[in-house]
């Protein structure tokens, strides 16, 4: 299969060779523009965070107190302890993108590792292993997160553990059918023809060819990261003051629901516009990278 | 079949194994005594050695899981060191809630997801399947946590039609035990119907694909009626397999929701003790879900041999 697609793609460069910057541009999926813009939007205000914020972090403003929204300086208000939303906001989306990354890049090192291994190896284990995997996927990542915090603690590290160690087995999973797609190919054979080790032809055969659905993959798991430590800074279980957080903010917040709504409203849009860009792109670079995956693939 | 029943129920018990003894030496090695995670740093080493006694920490590690696996069994788990309930009893009473939501979910988001997924394909092409997409794409990025506080934010203080929260048992007062669950239902059915919507979408244009699909419309079926007739079977069987892979992130999602609404349920009995650092309990807990997890996968496996025996066939092809 992978063959047709190579020869797929080097005819759809050959005919696009001769089309305009602006006509190509075009005839990306419009997935890929939204996505990237709502995800460009969240890096650059990560990390803008860390030279300016609106307030210094932790500012108390005691006379703008659950300020609403619109007010002078404060454009989306202030909360019970008088700290601006959008200060809140901005460094949110700091430690947002600092769980995700580091949980989204180790699980996908471990998670490929892993898969690529199982779909290399002889039959009888590859089954077992297999299924062992789909059980890991199974168990859903609050409820690992929970197990290590009764022990560890709450804490970003704990948070981005679980997030961790849920991530894995759907990252292995993912690799394995693929792989082993790969490995039945007649080129992977003459490669073992030529001597090649195993660990060799994965490396150098496997990896580059599905590359493209890893990265999919990744950008789909940025999104399931976010909304995990949000969940988790939300139950009190992940990140700790006074680092912020979505997801604490909403927490601390949740009991003044009724005197000042709009506190809840936009940290929960923050996380809306932040996942959803993440699966969008996600939607988006599988159209454009794996045209075959796209048509049958599943979410 | 009946081979394959075998195969199913070894990787139940394996994973099962496994799993129970993954949770045990997890909580038992990491980050420290579970003691002096109780009673803190400054206890009186007498104190501490009491404890150690009472909880049985005195004795080997494979003594103390055996006797865990035996508790689980016999329904004797000891008791909450903070809170002082029997953590078996306390378990099973708080079944209810939780399974009430998950279950609650499942019912609304399957044949919701169903019908708006069949739609959807029927008129793939259409600016209204593209606008439905957006719509799963949105709800599968709604935390269902916010999702939980908005809903009481419109329907229960600005519009007063529901209560805020709340457990009303149906055995006391059924109107009012409705009432209280719309919501949390609502919440938590929300990306679960988004990502079970998507899979009955892309299965059923897959589905609309097939040869027979085209031989009914020879014989005198318009799209529609194919659709509804021979493609919706079909497209249900994936549905299976995701509704109780996802089953996992339902009960993720209820001991959110049970927080924010404020449900006695498993998931909040989780939370509380995780945040009270009572280790025992969330590590039966832990157990529990993982059980009901793994017996649900078990069954479900079971019965796509029955509904589909191509995956039996597989199976045996490949052993």
């Amino acid at each position: 299969m992978p063959d047709t697609t190579s020869s797929a793609t080097t005819a759809a460069t050959t005919t696009t060779g001769r089309l305009s910057l602006r006509k190509r541009l075009r005839r990306l999926p419009i997935t890929l523009y939204v996505g990237g813009t709502l995800v460009s939007l969240f890096v650059l205000v990560a990390l803008v965070s860390f030279l300016w914020t609106p307030y210094p972090p932790n500012t108390l403003n005691l006379f703008n107190r659950l300020a609403p929204p619109g007010t002078p300086g404060f454009i989306f208000g202030t909360d019970r302890a008088g700290r601006d939303v959008v200060t809140e906001l901005m460094l949110g989306a700091r430690n947002s993108l600092y769980v995700s990354v580091v949980s989204t890049i180790v699980a996908m090192f471990l998670g490929s590792l892993i898969g690529l291994s199982i779909a290399g190896s002889k039959s009888v284990l590859r089954g077992s292993l297999t299924r062992f995997v789909d059980v890991g996927i199974a168990l859903p990542g609050i409820l690992t997160a929970l197990v290590l915090a009764s022990k560890l603690g709450p804490g970003n590290t704990t948070a981005t553990l679980a997030i961790i160690t849920w991530q894995v087995p759907v990252a292995a999973r993912v690799t394995i059918g693929p792989a082993r797609q790969i490995l039945a190919l007649d080129y992977v054979e003459a490669a073992y023809g030529y001597g090649r080790s195993k660990a060799y032809v994965l490396r150098r055969h496997v990896l580059p060819n599905i590359s493209p659905l890893l990265i999919v993959l990744g950008s789909v798991m940025f999104a399931a990261a976010i909304l995990i430590e949000a969940a988790l800074a939300f139950l009190g279980v992940g990140v700790q003051p006074p680092t912020s957080s979505w997801g604490r903010f909403l927490n601390e917040t949740q009991s003044l629901l009724e005197a000042a709504p709009y506190l809840m409203f936009f940290p929960g849009v923050a996380i809306v516009l932040t996942a959803l860009g993440f699966n969008l792109l996600g939607d988006g670079l599988r159209t454009v990278l794996d045209p075959q995956q796209a048509r049958s693939g599943l979410a | 079949m009946l081979k394959y029943i075998l195969r199913s129920f070894a990787t139940l018990a394996f994973s099962a194994l496994v799993g129970s003894i993954a949770v045990f030496v997890l909580l038992r090695q990491l980050g420290g005594d579970i003691v002096t995670v109780l009673l803190g740093r400054m206890a009186a080493p007498i104190d501490v050695s009491y404890m150690r006694e009472r909880i049985g920490l005195d004795k080997p590690l494979v003594v103390q899981y055996l006797n865990w696996l035996k508790g689980v069994v016999t329904g004797d788990l000891g008791e909450s060191y903070g809170m002082g309930y029997d953590i078996f009893d306390e378990i099973r009473r708080r079944l209810g809630p939780t399974l009430l939501l998950t279950v609650g979910g499942l019912i609304v988001s399957v044949p919701l997801s169903l019908v708006i997924g069949t739609y959807s394909a029927i008129n793939a092409k259409k600016v209204r399947s593209g606008i439905l997409d957006v719509f799963t794409q949105v709800g599968m990025a709604v935390p269902a946590f916010w999702a939980g506080l908005m809903f009481v934010l419109v329907f229960a203080v600005r519009l007063g039609w529901l209560p805020t929260g709340g457990y009303v048992p149906f055995s006391e007062d059924p109107v009012q035990a409705l009432k209280s669950a719309i919501l949390p239902i609502c919440a938590l059915s929300l990306g679960v119907t988004s990502v079970f919507t998507r899979y009955v979408r892309t299965a059923m244009i897959d589905v609309m694909n097939e040869d027979f699909m085209r031989s009914a419309m020879a014989r005198g079926r318009t799209r529609r009626s194919a659709a509804l007739v021979h493609g919706v079977r079909n497209a249900s069987i994936p549905l299976v397999t995701v509704a109780a892979l996802q089953f996992g992130q339902l009960i993720a999602g209820a001991v959110v929701v049970e927080n924010v609404f404020v449900l006695p349920g498993i998931g909040r009995l989780m939370v509380t003790a995780t945040l009270g650092r009572e280790v025992i309990v969330v590590q039966s807990l832990a157990l529990v879900i993982m059980m009901i997890i793994l017996i649900l996968n078990f069954i479900v496996d079971i019965a796509y041999g029955f509904l589909d025996p191509r995956i039996r066939d597989k199976e045996s092809a490949n052993a």
